[in-house]
């Protein structure tokens, strides 16, 4: 596969390693009352589409960023790449 | 304190071989600094980059080579940079110059450099490294932070014909036996 | 013996006299040949036994779709089995060897097995060795494996050596037919990056196998031309006898260079090349291959593909036969006839499936139009074929055309689907291409060469401009349309004799037919349950005219029926070309500590920690075995001094106004507080709650740390702490970058490590008071040499840690010897250091096994209760905090003199060993020199209130049952009073 970086362009998937669901950025609120609930769903309960899947890659033998990439779990095709840390941004994770 | 004078050794011993066709050589004489750029601090950094290394800050992905030539300043990612320095200066001086605009730290120590020149360079290179080396997509200047027989390797294009090869230190052996090997493979001595 | 059936013209070069030998004995071919080819030459018919009922098998394609003519070529360790000897190119010297008999070839012991065909039918695995269940392992499996697989392997290290790359263009075209040449001319002459790939080793296709013209020219001139036009231009690189074996996804090939297959020797040159090739586009122009029409005993030598037997004759000079017979259902079969009646080949007959009128006559040949071939007769070879008017004709070949199917395998590589085409009866590629690929040529279903060569063309004028190139301004090359009719038949039902469908597994029509009637409908059952195209050429030739037969059991049309796809890879990749260089100890990079130089002049053997080879331990002159070494370094070390390389040790600069608020976050541990010049112990969780790494973090400046993590996961560490910083907590100002590699860290420990400390540090003060336990500095070493100190321990000695950049490291380490000569200052290895941490009750990568919690590692105290870090509120879960947890303690042996075994189970004294009792293992042990005894680490249940008790450790694989006592992990010095010193 190829995964078209944002930043650096095309690379071979071969030079990121793969975590998964990109919802694991959005942590819960540790303080929340129900915040054992949330982080039980968060990291134990997990879509597994059959189609399109956002989803976490590291640029590992590279720059080392954290991609959100939307892949189609169906085809292998890759419709948006965007840095993680513009997504954690966009979702408020910087308060 | 003791009598003993400590002595730096090169990582390769000063590796270098002319293999007819495609050199491959140690450089030894780099200092090599990393730069992140603080949190909205771009502006501040580029204009301390400008006024104390005399070079503009380049996109992710590209290199800016500074006025007097001896410093080459690589946009690794989204906040880090790399200077490539041949010209001698310590990390202290150059750390001083960028006047607390960005958190730097000494990498000349991590990285072993190898420049790899000839005509049979691409061919080399070729073999090991998954980027498209082309010139005309991989033009003088450009570089790849990649992997080079599965190590994590920044591949700088200093000519039409030579390249700059890093590799973490520890692996300096497997990468000098990775570029040995191909140029072998390739038939050459 | 001479080359009988060789004719006049080809592509060979009869200046060049090869000479090779098959079965040991002595032939000769021309350079150009291969090695089927040259075996024809010399009327070599018969040149292997089938898989299954070991019947006579001979040359059936010309090509690599070849299902029969698999050979053995080499020898000794260069051995290499189930080649197709119709692509192995003819080389002196070659030495071939039939595979699948024992005895000799032309009186195979095991073809007796073809007597109990009728017992071997579709299934017959399934159903014959399903009991007595005990026979499975001794006498069934055995024998299967025996019987299974076609050539041996010579069971030595393969001597060539095999290498991998990458390649980039903008257009691959695969396949440098007519089709793919006129694409390869149109793109390349617009002037993108142009690879142009075929497996062959001549380029061409079949214009090299026919008499076509093009452009005025004879086909074979024409391509080379084209291909000499080609070689000039800079932007096209031409790769001939590469396959493009897989179509990956976003235009990732796999393709297979075969450097020197064709050489006697590879001389130290790789003898194949794995490319991987990322193609912005794709021109697939694979060609056709064409399909035999199946009837009884059509397996025999000299039956051949009709397409193959005019590659024989028109390219390589070579009649497969004397009396030549065509049996076809299409018009393409009567180009045969007429192509080898004109080269002087004597045709007995023409038998043509379609009841029409005959497309051509020649003399001295029979013509049989709506005939078919019922049965063949000839031992090893066939003599005649028998018609189902009763008719026998004398035949020592039998060329057969049952029409060409479009070779579609790359297009279904990312599960497109072929789509029928009834006019040609075949399938052509469906809408579901591999991104960005196109399809031209007889690939495409154009089976005409005009037709071909347009398309290839057209299509690539197309290509070009989608790329945002111009395309050069030439048109078409022009070629006649040949006539191309074809009717739809695929065997011939009158026949009572076996007709076989797949040669390679020998599945035949009536397996098909059988797996029907035992109610397998599905094309993907029917494959499996007969094997129809499982063999190692993927049923390129059987798999249409089975698909055929069972759509007639089940009254559907074959596109109902629908069809198989194929998969990577296209054609068989030896396992050496996958593996590249990475054999041996090339099989992954290694990393080396600063001082490994220095380990290897002192007498270190190496040990491997992930990529890392380290010092285990330092042999000295006189000592018996690793122990006696390990003890005497943990002993001295214990006694006076000790200094080990702990260069592996993940480290992690980390700056940033923020950094201090990041640390906290990851470690469990309180971190806002921790002064300049001091070091805290850090734990880290994962965010389930189980304990994942540790180590210490020194404040080195105001907004920096450097953080160490264990060797193991310093590069998860890593990774984990930036998916922190970019995606949980983004508005820090924080920043990571790996110091690893940069320093050459040493561990100084042990009574007089302060004497020795204080003697290579410039001028710091080293009191308790001025540099005490966990400080740090920025300072120098030896005269000016910029140092990190960190007074940290892991032994529980008195220690510290001192970093140089690594360059200096190998120095360093003879400098701290030389410095501690008259403290007697020992190195030691990994052995000692987790000798001593066992001592001391350190949780090592054993203890942090992703099972346990900080609870359980006694670590409880260092769980902030006030403020959030990574794997805080599921490690408060009851489960991991319930009062039976497991607990880190230590555990001697009740008779001190026995070890103690790792892996072992707790059960209390008395009870059963089975799972119910288990109450717990042992996770680390040493033989402690300070102790003069065994000591262990370990999980028990409540074990930091059974302090006294003892339980049995049950380790029934090594060494059975023993006796010890739950003990404090802190073997020695409990209250820590020497690394404070």
């Amino acid at each position: 596969m190829i995964i078209d970086h944002p930043l650096l362009g095309p690379r071979d998937a071969a030079e990121f390693t793969y975590l998964g669901d990109a919802t694991l950025i959005n942590r819960p609120d540790p303080a929340a009352p129900d915040a054992a609930d949330g982080f039980y769903e968060y990291l134990y309960l997990r879509d597994n589409p059959a189609g399109e899947h956002n989803e976490l890659w590291y640029h590992e033998q590279g720059d080392r960023a954290w991609l959100v990439v939307s892949r189609n779990t169906l085809t292998h095709e890759i419709t948006k790449v965007e840095l993680a840390r513009d997504v954690a941004l966009r979702l408020g994770r910087d308060r | 304190m003791a009598e003993f004078n400590l002595r730096a050794e090169p990582f390769l011993g000063g590796f270098s071989h002319d293999y007819g066709g495609a050199m491959v050589e140690e450089v030894t004489d780099l200092s090599l600094i990393s730069i992140a750029q603080p949190l909205n601090g771009r502006a501040a950094l580029a204009k301390a980059v400008q006024s104390g290394l005399g070079c503009t800050l380049p996109a992710p992905g590209s290199s800016a080579v500074a006025e007097n030539g001896d410093l080459r300043l690589l946009c690794l990612g989204m906040d880090s940079f790399l200077v490539i320095n041949s010209g001698g200066m310590s990390y202290d001086r150059l750390a001083a110059k960028l006047d607390g605009a960005g958190y730097t730290t000494d990498q000349s120590d991590n990285w072993v450099a190898l420049e790899l020149s000839g005509t049979l360079a691409y061919a080399i290179l070729e073999r090991l490294c998954p980027i498209d080396l082309h010139p005309d997509v991989f033009p003088i200047g450009a570089f790849a932070r990649t992997s080079i027989e599965h190590l994590n390797s920044i591949v700088l294009r200093q000519r039409e014909d030579r390249f700059l090869l890093l590799c973490a230190s520890s692996s300096a052996t497997s990468f000098l036996h990775a570029l040995t090997g191909s140029a072998v493979l390739i038939g050459l001595k | 013996m001479s080359q009988i059936n060789r004719i006049k013209g080809g592509l060979i070069d009869r200046s060049q006299k090869l000479e090779f030998r098959f079965n040991g004995r002595v032939f000769h071919g021309h350079q150009g040949d291969t090695l089927a080819s040259a075996l024809l030459a010399n009327g070599q018919r018969l040149v292997g036994r089938s898989f299954k009922y070991h019947r006579p098998r001979g040359i059936f394609t010309a090509g690599s779709e070849e299902p029969n003519a698999l050979v053995q070529l080499r020898s000794g360790a260069f051995q290499e089995p189930n080649t197709r000897a119709t692509v192995a190119q003819l080389f002196d010297g070659l030495e071939a060897t039939s595979q699948n008999h024992i005895g000799s070839l032309d009186f195979d012991l095991m073809a007796a097995v073809d007597l109990m065909s009728p017992f071997l039918s579709a299934g017959f695995y399934y159903k014959t060795f399903m009991w007595p269940k005990a026979f499975w392992e001794k006498l069934y499996e055995p024998i299967i494996r025996k019987s299974a697989g076609l050539g041996s392997l010579s069971m030595r290290e393969d001597p060539d050596v095999y290498d991998k790359g990458f390649l980039h263009c903008d257009i691959l075209i695969i396949g440098a037919g007519p089709a793919g040449l006129s694409a390869a001319l149109s793109a390349g002459r617009a002037g993108v990056r142009v690879i142009l790939a075929d497996e062959d080793f001549v380029l061409g296709g079949r214009l090299n196998s026919e008499t076509f013209v093009v452009d005025g020219q004879p086909g074979g001139d024409w391509a080379a031309r084209a291909l000499a036009e080609l070689a000039s231009l800079p932007n096209v690189r031409i790769m001939a006898r590469t396959t493009i074996w897989g179509a990956y996804d976003h235009g990732v090939f796999g393709a297979l260079e075969r450097r020197t297959d064709h050489l006697a020797q590879s001389a130290g040159h790789p003898r194949q090349i794995l490319w991987r090739v990322t193609a912005k586009r794709s021109i697939l122009a694979a060609g056709s291959i064409e399909r035999p029409i199946a009837f009884g005993n059509n397996d025999r030598p000299g039956i051949m593909l009709a397409g193959a037997v005019r590659t024989y004759v028109n390219r390589f000079g070579v009649a497969p036969g004397k009396q030549v017979t065509v049996f076809t259902n299409n018009d393409d079969g009567w180009r045969t006839a007429t192509d080898l009646a004109q080269k002087g080949v004597r045709i007995s007959a023409i038998v043509d499936s379609r009841d029409i009128a005959p497309l051509t006559s020649l003399p001295d040949a029979e013509i049989v139009m709506g005939g078919r071939v019922v049965d063949t007769a000839g031992r090893k070879g066939i003599s005649t074929c028998t018609l189902a008017n009763g008719q026998k004709i004398k035949t020592d070949c039998l060329a057969v055309s049952g029409g060409w199917s479009p070779n579609v395998h790359l297009t279904c590589h990312q599960r497109g689907r072929p789509e029928w085409q009834s006019d040609i009866a075949a399938f052509v590629p469906g809408q579901n291409l591999p991104a960005n690929m196109a399809v031209v040529g007889t690939a495409n279903g154009l089976l005409t060469l005009g037709e071909a060569l347009r398309s290839g063309h057209q299509i690539a004028e197309g290509t070009v401009s989608d790329l945002g190139f111009t395309a050069a301004r030439h048109s078409a090359p022009v070629a006649d349309n040949e006539a191309s009719g074809v009717s739809a038949f695929w065997y011939v039902g009158e026949s009572r004799k076996r007709a076989w469908l797949d040669f390679q597994n020998d599945v035949t029509v009536k397996d098909v037919k059988l797996a029907y009637a035992e109610g397998f409908r599905s094309v993907e059952h029917l494959k499996r349950y007969t094997t129809l195209g499982m063999a190692t050429d993927q049923g390129k030739t059987a798999n249409i005219p089975a698909l055929a037969i069972m759509a007639e059991c089940t009254g559907k049309t074959i596109p109902e029926t629908g069809t198989t796809i194929f998969r990577p890879p296209y054609t068989p990749v030896p396992i050496g070309a996958l593996a590249g260089r990475s054999r041996g100890k090339d099989f992954r990079p290694y990393r080396l500590t600063p001082s490994h130089k220095w380990a290897k002049q002192n007498g270190a053997s190496f040990v491997e920690v992930g990529n890392w080879l380290r010092a285990q331990w330092y042999a000295r002159a006189g000592e018996k075995g690793w122990r006696n070494s390990v003890d005497r370094e943990v002993t001295m070390t214990r006694n006076s001094v000790g200094i080990c390389d702990v260069t592996t040790l993940g480290k992690i600069d980390i700056q940033g106004r923020d950094a201090a608020q990041f640390l906290n976050r990851v470690y469990t541990n309180a971190f806002l507080k921790l002064p300049v010049g001091r070091v805290r112990y850090g734990l880290m969780l994962r965010e389930d709650g189980i304990a994942y790494d540790d180590g210490t973090t020194a404040r080195l400046g105001e907004n920096h740390y450097v953080m160490t993590t264990t060797t193991a996961n310093a590069g998860l560490v890593f990774q984990r702490l930036e998916f922190a910083r970019q995606c949980l907590f983004p508005g820090l100002d924080v920043h990571l970058i790996s110091v690893t590699d940069g320093w050459a860290q040493f561990a100084i420990a042990g009574p007089n490590s302060r004497k020795l400390v204080q003697k290579v540090v410039d001028g710091l003060d080293m009191s308790n008071e001025a540099f005490p336990f966990m400080a740090c500095a920025e300072t120098t070493v030896f005269g000016g040499t910029k140092a990190r100190l960190f007074r940290i321990s892991f032994s529980g000695e008195m220690a510290y840690e001192i970093a140089v950049p690594a360059r200096l490291g190998n120095s360093m380490m003879q400098g701290l010897m030389e410095a501690g000569a008259k403290f007697d200052a020992v190195a030691y290895g990994t052995e000692a250091l987790g000798v001593m941490r066992i001592e001391k009750g350190h949780a090592a990568g054993n203890e942090l096994n992703g099972q346990t919690t900080a609870l359980d590692l006694g670590l409880g105290g260092f769980m902030s209760k006030k403020k959030d870090y990574i794997g805080k509120t599921l490690s408060e879960r009851a489960e991991l905090t319930h009062e039976d947890a497991m607990r880190l303690v230590g555990f001697r042996p009740v008779e001190r003199s026995k070890p103690l075994v790792a892996g072992a189970h707790f059960i209390a004294q008395g009870q059963e060993a089975n799972t119910e009792n288990d109450e717990g293992w042992m996770s680390s042990v040493a033989f402690s020199p300070t102790l003069g005894h065994s000591i262990g680490l370990g999980f028990i249940r409540r074990g930091h209130v059974r302090m006294g008790e003892v339980v049995t450790a049950y380790s029934p694989a090594r060494g059975g049952n023993i006796a010890v006592e739950i003990v404090s992990p802190h073997f020695i010095d409990p209250e820590g009073g020497r690394q404070r010193g």
